[in-house]
This record gives structure tokens, sequence and C-alpha cells, in this order.
């Protein structure tokens, strides 16, 4: 699934100067996995999520998800790649405000190149995956609980029903009964063959992977 | 664009209801003014065209020279003078005009189209080939009868308009139109003058004039006779009956009118442009009251395009991260782009029609308030305004491109959203 090679990404850091925190980080995914990639804050696993699914593009390396080379790939190229190949999880959620939780799940139509299918359907049975109701998609975010907004979070990302799941910190706002049942959620979604990579702090994400790697000092290990 | 942004639009709007109605009404304020105003020039500008100072563009007034150079030129228009005239280039005919030399005077007793009338009033003639205003008479041939007969007269469309708006209004004098008055016959003494003196030895030469017609091009302040007649009187009161007292050069097209004026000068002759230029005068006025007032209301849309510049700012800073997470599920940098300019679009739409449909509004008003508010005077229009299609088009267009212009700034900010830099954390 993922096949990544001498990545190396620096920022500016001021005062310090450029400072590594990709360095030289190469990566290997097989289809249907569960990985969970751990680290101090800072220490780069966002950026590494971020180049992985195509939204960060400043980096050197080789990068290879689902067969689609995305180092070099123009920004339409990578929209499309983000749009059909990856879904993202946040910590925040980053649900849009003002409308209802199925409008949210349908986000990835409004860039679909050619959106097929009936959308509200489609957007319904991502909300019925996630184990949320009609109910819940009539709702604003603001009207549901912390692990329903995740719910709707993995909902959208699941729409467009994608290869790979990227989580970047999906159970750091929620309560550990709810990040329990969305760790639960994960797993039963791996089992039906979702590749999956988390970055996480949380003892029972990387427990529920089935790979776990360390991200210190810009290397993997 | 998909047509599936438009729910993400309508929301952006609806979200920022007040802001978003802020903007449409700014650019519906200066979309109005600038309609309005340029309606209500293109309306005033086409009643001094059309109806005060109504000059034919392709036409050239020849007078002669007020010094004469004999064999040099400069002189009379005689015959020759004329034909000289007739061939330059790009002058399609040349007509000929007779003042009637001697004085004249019309002295009324009687009915006045159910009025009893009692008038005297000096007359001004003068003489043109009847093709000049063969378009306008309404009764019979526009030839000179002989002595004994009526002689076939057009009236002013000015003269008209001044008599019915302020001369019979308040004498209780009945309107008239030119149908109306065609046909009306009046007693003209010709050498015979209340003002000046005539030589013992003149003797009146009475005759009678009958209303053909109304023309443009009919003497303002007098009578519009056929040259023929023009030249009998003149030869009966023993005055100039051979030379013209001008000539009307009809070019081939508007655009030859300056070379014609270029070679007539060059003839030693004069050009009278007297009413063409009072008519460019007076259009030149009223077309720099509205470009100025033009101006004004483009100065309002660019404030408009600046607020709508400020709110689509502050917009899309306090959208970043929901932009952030349409860049992660597959929004390109041009749609985004795409998305916040279609939202000024919206809002340059809206902005435009009400803009357009306040100052139609407003010109339909007017307009009904000047038929029952504004007494009448010469020249008083139906309507103050003009509204072509091109002008209420082009309202909308601007609302349109003032919008698009100020969000054009804020829609590149939001295509250059870094997803990864703002929903890190």
């Amino acid at each position: 699934m993922i096949d990544a090679r001498q990545l190396e990404r620096h920022y500016d850091d001021g005062a310090r100067g450029r400072l590594a925190v990709l360095d030289g980080v190469s990566l290997t995914v097989a289809d249907g996995e569960f990985v969970a990639i751990v680290g101090r804050s800072g220490s780069g696993k966002s950026t590494l999520l971020h180049v992985l699914g195509g939204l960060d593009t400043d980096y050197r390396g080789q990068v290879t998800v689902a067969g689609t080379r995305l180092d070099g790939l123009a920004d339409a190229a990578l929209a499309r790649f983000r749009n059909e190949t990856v879904g993202f999880v946040f910590q925040s959620f980053h649900l849009m405000s003002g409308v209802s939780a199925l409008e949210n799940v349908l986000l990835p139509a409004r860039f679909a190149a050619n959106p097929v299918g009936a959308l509200h359907a489609r957007a319904q049975a991502a909300l019925a995956r996630v184990g949320l109701t009609a109910a819940h998609g009539a709702r604003a975010p603001g009207q549901l609980s912390g692990g329903e907004r995740q719910r709707v979070a993995i909902a959208r990302a699941l729409f467009s029903s994608p290869r790979l799941l990227l989580c970047d910190e999906p159970t750091g706002n929620l309560d550990a009964a709810t990040a329990d049942e969305v760790v639960a959620l994960f797993k039963t979604l791996n089992a039906g063959g979702l590749t999956i990579v988390a970055v996480t702090h949380e003892e029972r994400l990387r427990s529920a992977a089935s790979r776990v790697l360390t991200l210190a000092g810009g290397k993997l290990s | 664009m998909s047509g599936s942004l438009w729910p993400l639009v309508k929301l952006s709007l609806a979200r920022d209801r007040r802001s978003a109605l802020s903007s449409a009404f700014g650019l519906a304020v200066g979309v109005a003014s600038l309609v309005f105003f340029v309606s209500l020039g293109l309306g005033v500008g086409a009643i001094v065209r059309e109806k005060v100072f109504p000059v034919d563009s392709s036409l050239v007034e020849v007078v002669p020279a007020q010094l004469s150079f004999g064999l040099l030129g400069g002189g009379t228009l005689d015959e020759a003078t004329v034909a000289r005239l007739s061939a330059l280039p790009g002058v399609e005919r040349a007509f000929k005009k007779m003042n009637v030399r001697a004085p004249a005077v019309t002295i009324y007793r009687g009915d006045f189209f159910g009025r009893p009338l009692h008038m005297g009033l000096e007359v001004l003639a003068v003489g043109v080939e009847p093709d000049f205003v063969r378009g306008d008479v309404l009764l019979g041939e526009f030839v000179d009868p002989g002595p004994d007969k009526p002689i076939p007269a057009i009236a002013s469309t000015r003269l008209l308009e001044i008599y019915n708006k302020s001369f019979a209004p308040q004498r209780s004098l009945p309107q008239l139109s030119g149908q109306l008055l065609t046909g009306f016959i009046f007693p003209i003494d010709f050498n015979r003058s209340f003002v000046t003196s005539t030589p013992q030895s003149a003797s009146a030469i009475p005759s009678q004039a009958q209303l053909v017609g109304v023309s443009d091009r009919g003497l303002l302040a007098g009578i519009t006779i056929p040259l023929e007649a023009a030249r009998r009187i003149n030869a009966a009161a023993n005055l100039d009956a051979k030379t013209f007292t001008g000539v009307a050069l009809k070019a081939t097209d508007p655009s030859r009118v300056p070379g014609i004026v270029a070679a007539v000068k060059a003839m030693g002759l004069r050009v009278d442009d007297q009413e063409r230029r009072m008519s460019e005068n007076a259009g030149a006025a009223v077309a720099i009251s509205t470009s100025s007032l033009a101006l004004l209301s483009v100065l309002i849309c660019l404030l408009a395009a600046f607020n709508i510049a400020h709110a689509f700012s502050a917009s899309v800073r306090a959208r970043e991260k929901e932009l952030g997470v349409m860049r992660a599920v597959g929004a390109s940098r041009r749609a985004l782009f795409r998305l916040v300019l279609v939202e000024a679009l919206v809002l340059g739409v809206v902005g435009g029609v009400l803009g357009t449909a306040l100052a139609l509004a407003a010109s339909l008003g007017l307009d009904l308030a000047a038929v029952h508010l504004v007494p009448e005077f010469p020249f008083k229009p139906d309507s103050w305004f003009q509204r072509p299609v091109w002008l209420l088009g082009g309202g909308v267009v601007l609302g349109v491109l003032a919008a698009v212009a100020g969000a054009w700034l804020p829609a590149r900010r939001a295509s250059r959203t870094d997803p990864a830099r703002v929903l890190a954390g």
C-alpha cells in the first residue's frame, strides 16, 4: 500500500536554523495493515502522515501510495488522489459548523471529479458504518457528543471508499470510554480490509495496531 | 466548476448572512446610482439632440462670406457656386435656400381652431427646394402655386412645441399638432412691416400662406416656403432674386462632413454651424455632468469592491481550517479559488440585479412624478430617462465585476491554504 523511501523534511526553526523532522525515513506498509506511529510531540509524526496523504509536498524522497507516485504530482492530481484513495481523521474532528453531520460526510463528493451514485444514500451508509443513524446525520455537529463527532469525521473519511485511512491522534480529544469505542471501530474497519496508519500517544490505539513504529530524531524505527 | 459546489457556496453565504447582505447592498447602491445617472444622461442627451437642437449630422449649412473678393471668390452664392458646391467630394445633394428679402407681416382676425383671434405678427420666410422638406409635407405639392393661390408653408417643429407649451397656455389658445395645423390658411402681406420703414414706392404684395406640415428643417422663427415662391416675391419687390442666402449640403455620410466643411471654407464661403455648435455644447454639458455622476457611482462601486475584499479576507481567515479540510478531502487549489469567486459572483449578481431594479424603479417614479408635478414647458419630455437593454445588463455585469474584483485576492489566499499547517495539532 505504502512505499516511502528516504523521506526528508526540514523546518526553519528561527535561531536554531533548519530542523530535520524527517531525516531519511523509509516506510513500507502492506495492504490491510494497521500501523501505529508513536513518538514525542514535535517528533514529526503528523508531518509524516501529511506527506503520506499528499497534504505536504515540501519534502525530498519518494512516496508511492496505492500505486500512485506522489512526489512531483501536480496539485490537481494530488487533490484527486486525496479524494479517491485516502481518508483523513484528525484529532480535532474539523467538522464544518452550521451544516448537518450528513452534509459534512458529503464534503468529499463536492470535490469529486465525477461524483457517482446516490450521494445522500452513500453518506447515510457511511454514517451507518460508524454506528450513527439518520437522526445523527440530521443534527449539526454542535448537537453531537465528542465521540459522535469523531464518528462523523470517520464517516466523512470513509465516504469515498478509500484504500488507506490516515489518522492523526484520532482519540486525543475523547474520554476513555469513547476512545475505546473509536479504537474498536478502527479494528472493525481494518478487519474489513482497510489499511490504517495512525499516529498516536495513546496506548489503546498502539495496542490495537498490528505494527508499531517509533519516530524519534527524524528516524523511524 | 462542479455543480456540487453550490451547497458549499450557499452554506458560506448563509453563514455570513449579515456580511453578505452588507456587501450586496453596497454593490446595489453603486450599481443603482450608475444606472440611474447614465439613464438620466442618455435621456436628457436624447432630448437635447432630438428635440431642442435636432441637428442632421450629415447636413452642412453654407452661407455667403461676409466679405467678397471679386474674382478671387468669397462672394455671393449664385448658381455657378452652387454647382461647384454640388461637385465637392462627399456631397450627395445641394439644397438651395433663398430668404424672402422683403419684410412681411400677417394680420389675422377670425376663428383660430375654435377661438377668436386678433393678432398681427412680423413674419420671416425662407424658400427651399421642395426635396429638402418633401418628407414632412402632408398636403399637396410643395411648389409655388403662382401669385393668386395660397403659398404652401412649412412650420418649424420646435416653433410648434414652443407655441404649445409656452405661448398657447398663457393666452388660452388651443394646443395644436402638425396634422391639425395642416390646411390652415392665413393672410400674409409681403413688402410690409410693423417695425421697419419700407420705401414709399414699395407697395404691399398681399398673399396667403397655407400650412402643409411641420418639419425639423423648417425655419425656427418663421415659415418655410417653396424656393420658387421666394424667388417670385423677391422679384416682385425688386429685390435680389438670383443669389441664394444659403445652401444645405447633404453629405453621403456624416464622416464626410469635416472634409466638406474644409472644402467650403477653401472656396471663401462660410459654414453656419451655430445650431450644430449649440447642440454639441449642450450635448457636451450633459455628457460631462453624466460622466461626473457616473464616475462618482463607479467610485461607490470601488468602495463596495473594497468592502467585499475586506469581508472576504476576514471570511477566508476565519475559514482557514475548513478550507484545509476541503483540501484534505480532495479540493484542488483551483477549486478553492473558484469556490470563493463563485460566492462573490452570487453577491455580484444579487447586488447588480437589486441595484438595476432600484435604478429602474427610481427613474420610473421620477418620470411619473414629473408628469404630474412639473409644469409644462417647451420640449418637456414624456420621459427623462433612456433605459436601453445594454445599460440594464451592464448594471448587473458591473455588480459582478466589482464583486469578483474585490474577492480576487481573498480567493487566491484561500487557494494557497496550506492544509498541513492549518490542520496540524
